[in-house]
Parts: structure tokens; C-alpha cells; sequence
């Protein structure tokens, strides 16, 4: 019993990039939609009501991107209304619609995809990908904290020598800025020794091996296994035209065939994925407790 | 790992994607495309390009003093995206790129720009903002001479990479919200993005003029205390 998190990173970033490519890449209305709803409803299954704020970030930002384009761009049949000599037109105001709930869709999960994906997961991935640059990520992420304790001591013992005072805003700028000059310098002396540390131990000589916290266990193949094939039906359908919408000159849609059906039903299921297994582990857990 | 440990792979990477698969995907592109859907192009070739330059960064033999040396400047540039309204962040991988080289200044620039995401929000953009400041600092590298040469070449550098980086983030917006190449579009989001392009251009002047010269010094001393 896993929450979709706990999912091994590489699975859930295929899945992730799954959602959003289609998103990205198609521009039938109706996937649009699925996606935004999709996102909205796994981010508020994740963090409940809070996060008020990013909610309203996200649709204002929404509403904005709506009226650019009819603003911008003067394409299309029906004119609605015609301001500053440039007529706004429906299509067009449509077309910013569309737009907006694919970007809004696709902030939303990459809202929900950075809470997963810790830097521990991020480093596995890039691992897979490439040893040398995760090394120099983790590293990098290692220095952040090790960087700012050592200016708090740093900082300590310039006050303590009598060196600035923090209530004259210019002795303090003074103060803060040898402050970081002495920070650089000890962080690339500290740099050298810890890669001659590395040498002696070893770095560089073969392989590296590291401490994984992830497995492939079987429920991990089996959803990349379904996300992949749920991502080939939907990219097929959507690749060979048989979701095709075109805004301009005037608003054509094409009733989607079996395959267009099918794309549509297989997107669905794809952003379903995870929120299935999140709502059955809850269940499960409600009852598991219910029979102690 | 997984991808990119067998040698034969690497190196078969490293011939395809930059004379096959990139110039492929460009004209198929187009072509299968219609000019309709620019954003995927563009996606594909940012990301085959950052690819391209794992490979060839894995396969080269990096010092280790170097490579600590790229994570710290890293970790400094992450740091320094938390400060308001000023980012050092393309101020510190020229700095980066003048000293240790364009290869270390692109490292610096494409991984500060993954890292700090995981703060700022992680993207589709974050491909693009990975390029944009790798480059910056790779070019840097590349006219590295006549940067350290005058001051003022330096200082115009920076300014000249604040409007170019706005510039790039500004294509990749339109390219998103269009999914195809659009003037109007293209122009309405420079002028909103005007304060952001004047906040770039200040911060890489202002952070350039101030840290230039002491970051100069310390990285030379190091490089001929330890000769890296």
C-alpha cells in the first residue's frame, strides 16, 4: 500500500511528462479542459482547501491570459466589438480561452509535481541520466546550509572582534559584504580539500556507486507499463489528426472517430491514475482502522 | 545509470544528436507540422541540446578540484536567488565562465537554474532558462579574453545578456501560449516584461561591478595555489 508519491521518481516523472506533453502539445478543447480539471482536483486530493493564494495566482493569471490574445490578435469571422478601430473577435477570445486552460492545467501540475519531487528524488533521476552532474547537484545542495552556518560563525566573530555594528546601515553594509567575501573565499578553500578528501578516497577510480533509496518493485512496471501505452493511444489519436479544432477563420469542430474517441478516454484514464490509488489507499486505511 | 554508461551509447549520442537528430527534428518539424506547432521544435531542441552536453561532459575527464569548484559557484548562485528584485545568478557564471571556462560557466548556469526551481517553480520553462543561462556563461568563456581585458567590455556584456535573456524567455512565452510564432503576441509580452529586462540588466551590471574584481582575485588565487 503506496501512496502515488511513494511510487518509484522515475515512474512518476514519466507520468508527469506524460499529462503535460499531451497538454502541452495538443490543442483540442476538450483534453484542455480534462487536464485543468485533472490538476485542479489532484492538487486540492494532495493539500486539501488550503493554498489559498497560489489558487487565486492561478486564476487571475487565468483571466489575463484569456483577454490577450482577443486584445492582440484580430484573427476571425464574428466581430464582437470593435475597440480602438480593432475589431475583438470571438474566435479569438476563444482561442485565449483555450490557451489559458492549458497553461493554468499545466502550472497546476507542475505545482503538484515539484511537492513530490523532493531534491533526494530529483537526484535519483539525474543519477540515471548522468552520474557526474546528480554528484555535482548534490553537492551543490549540500553547500546551501554548510554555507549559511558558516556565516552565522563568520558573522559571530567579526562582531565579536568589534570589526561593525548592525544599527549604522552603511557600517553594516560594509560589515555584511566582508562578511561574504570571507564566506567565498573559505567555501573555495573548503571545495579543494573536500575534492582532495574525494581523491583519497577513491573518486574517479571506477564506477560510483551510491545509496538508492528506490526499487523497481512490481507495481512500479506495472504503472509505467499502463501510463506509456495510455500516453501511445492518446498521442497517436492526437498526432494522426483525429483531434484536430481550428479556431480561425471560424470555429470548425470535427466529431472525433473511434480513435479520437479513444484518445479521449485514455487521457482521462491516464490523469485518473494517481488519483485513483491516492483515494483507494485512503479507503483502505479508513478501513484497516475501522477493524482495530 | 542507466542511459548514459555504456561508452558505445555515449558516443553514438554525442555523433547523432548534434549533426543527425537535431537538424531532423527541426525540418520534420516543419515540416510534418505544418509551422503550426513551434513550441515542440523548440522543446525538443532545448532539451536534446542540454542533452547533448551531459554526454560530452560525462565522457571528458573533469578534474574533481574543478567540478567542487562548479558546485560551489552553483550553490552561490542558488543562494543568491533569494535575494529581492537583484539575481546574481547570471552575474556569477560569467564570473564563473571568465575564470574556470565556458564548459564550467554553462554547468553553473543550467544547474543553478534546475536547482533554484525547486523554490521558484518547476516547468516547462526551467529547459529554456537552462539553455539561456548556460549559454550566457558558455559564451562568456568563448570571449573570455577580451572580457577580462576592459571593464567596460565586461559591464556591456552584462547588459547585453540581461536583454538577450529577457528576449529568449520572451520567445518560449509566446511560443507556449500560441504554440506558434506570433509578432503582436511577441511584442506585447516584451513590453510587459519591460521591468523584468531592466531588473536583469541592472542586477548583472550592478553584480558584475561589484563582485567582478573580488571574485576575480580569489578564484586566480586559488586557481594558482592549487592549479586547477
Amino acid at each position: 500500500m503506496r501512496s502515488f508519491s511513494e511510487y518509484n521518481p522515475i515512474v512518476v516523472t514519466v507520468w508527469f511528462f506524460s499529462v503535460t506533453g499531451i497538454a502541452m502539445f495538443s490543442s483540442y478543447p476538450l483534453l484542455m479542459l480534462i487536464s485543468l480539471l485533472g490538476g485542479v482536483l489532484f492538487f486540492t486530493v494532495r493539500n486539501g482547501i488550503s493554498h489559498g493564494k497560489e489558487h487565486i495566482f492561478f486564476w487571475v493569471l487565468f483571466l489575463i491570459l484569456t483577454l490577450a490574445n482577443p486584445l492582440v490578435s484580430h484573427n476571425g469571422k464574428t466581430v464582437l466589438f470593435v475597440m480602438n478601430h480593432n475589431p475583438v473577435t470571438l474566435e479569438a477570445t476563444l482561442y485565449g480561452l483555450n490557451s489559458a486552460t492549458m497553461i493554468v492545467g499545466v502550472l497546476y501540475w507542475f505545482r503538484s509535481f515539484t511537492q513530490i519531487m523532493t531534491s533526494e528524488k530529483l537526484l535519483y533521476v539525474t543519477g540515471a541520466l548522468s552520474p557526474k552532474l546528480s554528484l555535482i547537484l548534490s553537492m551543490a545542495l549540500r553547500f546551501v546550509p554548510l554555507f549559511s552556518r558558516q556565516s552565522v560563525k563568520i558573522n559571530n566573530a567579526q562582531k565579536a572582534m568589534g570589526l561593525y555594528k548592525d544599527d549604522n546601515i552603511i557600517d553594516d553594509i560594509k560589515g555584511k559584504s566582508r562578511v561574504f567575501s570571507i564566506l567565498v573565499t573559505w567555501a573555495l578553500e573548503n571545495g579543494i580539500i573536500t575534492a582532495d578528501s574525494m581523491e583519497a578516497r577513491g573518486f574517479g577510480t571506477h564506477r560510483r556507486t551510491h545509496f538508492c533509496r528506490f526499487r523497481f518493485r512490481g507495481s512500479d512496471i506495472a504503472l509505467i507499463v499502463v501510463s506509456i501505452a495510455l500516453l501511445v493511444v492518446t498521442a497517436f489519436s492526437v498526432g494522426i489528426g483525429s483531434l484536430d479544432f481550428s479556431f480561425y477563420p471560424s470555429i470548425s469542430v470535427k466529431t472525433p472517430g473511434k480513435l479520437g474517441i479513444a484518445g479521449i478516454i485514455s487521457y482521462i484514464a491516464l490523469i485518473m491514475i494517481p488519483i485513483i490509488i491516492e483515494t483507494e489507499v485512503s479507503l483502505r486505511w479508513k478501513y484497516l482502522r475501522s477493524g482495530i | 545509470m542507466l542511459l548514459i554508461r555504456n561508452k558505445e551509447l555515449r558516443k553514438v549520442i554525442k555523433i547523432t544528436v548534434p549533426f543527425v537528430i537535431i537538424p531532423l527534428v527541426t525540418i520534420l518539424g516543419a515540416l510534418v507540422f505544418n509551422e503550426k506547432k513551434h513550441i515542440i521544435i523548440s522543446l525538443a531542441v532545448a532539451l536534446l541540446s542540454l542533452l547533448l552536453f551531459a554526454a560530452g561532459f560525462e565522457k571528458k575527464s573533469t578534474g574533481t578540484r574543478r567540478m567542487v569548484m562548479v558546485a560551489v559557484m552553483t550553490a552561490l548562485c542558488f543562494a543568491g536567488r533569494f535575494i529581492p528584485f537583484f539575481k546574481p545568478v547570471a552575474a556569477l557564471t560569467i564570473i564563473t565562465a571568465l575564470y574556470l571556462g565556458g564548459e564550467a560557466g554553462f554547468l553553473v548556469g543550467a544547474l543553478s537554474a534546475v536547482l533554484s526551481n525547486f523554490y521558484f517553480g518547476q516547468g516547462p520553462w526551467t529547459a529554456f532558462q537552462m539553455l539561456a543561462w548556460g549559454l550566457i556563461g558558455f559564451c562568456a568563456g568563448i570571449l573570455s579574453k577580451k572580457l577580462l581585458k576592459s571593464n567596460v567590455i565586461l559591464l556591456l556584456y552584462g547588459a547585453l545578456t540581461g536583454v538577450v535573456y529577457s528576449f529568449i524567455m520572451d520567445i518560449w512565452t509566446v511560443l507556449w501560449y500560441n504554440q506558434s510564432f506570433n509578432m503582436n503576441l511577441y511584442i506585447a509580452a516584451l513590453v510587459s516584461a519591460v521591468p523584468y529586462t531592466v531588473s536583469y540588466v541592472v542586477s548583472n551590471v550592478l553584480f558584475l561591478c561589484l563582485l567582478a574584481k573580488p571574485f576575480g582575485e580569489k578564484l586566480e588565487r586559488i586557481k594558482t595555489k592549487y592549479g586547477i
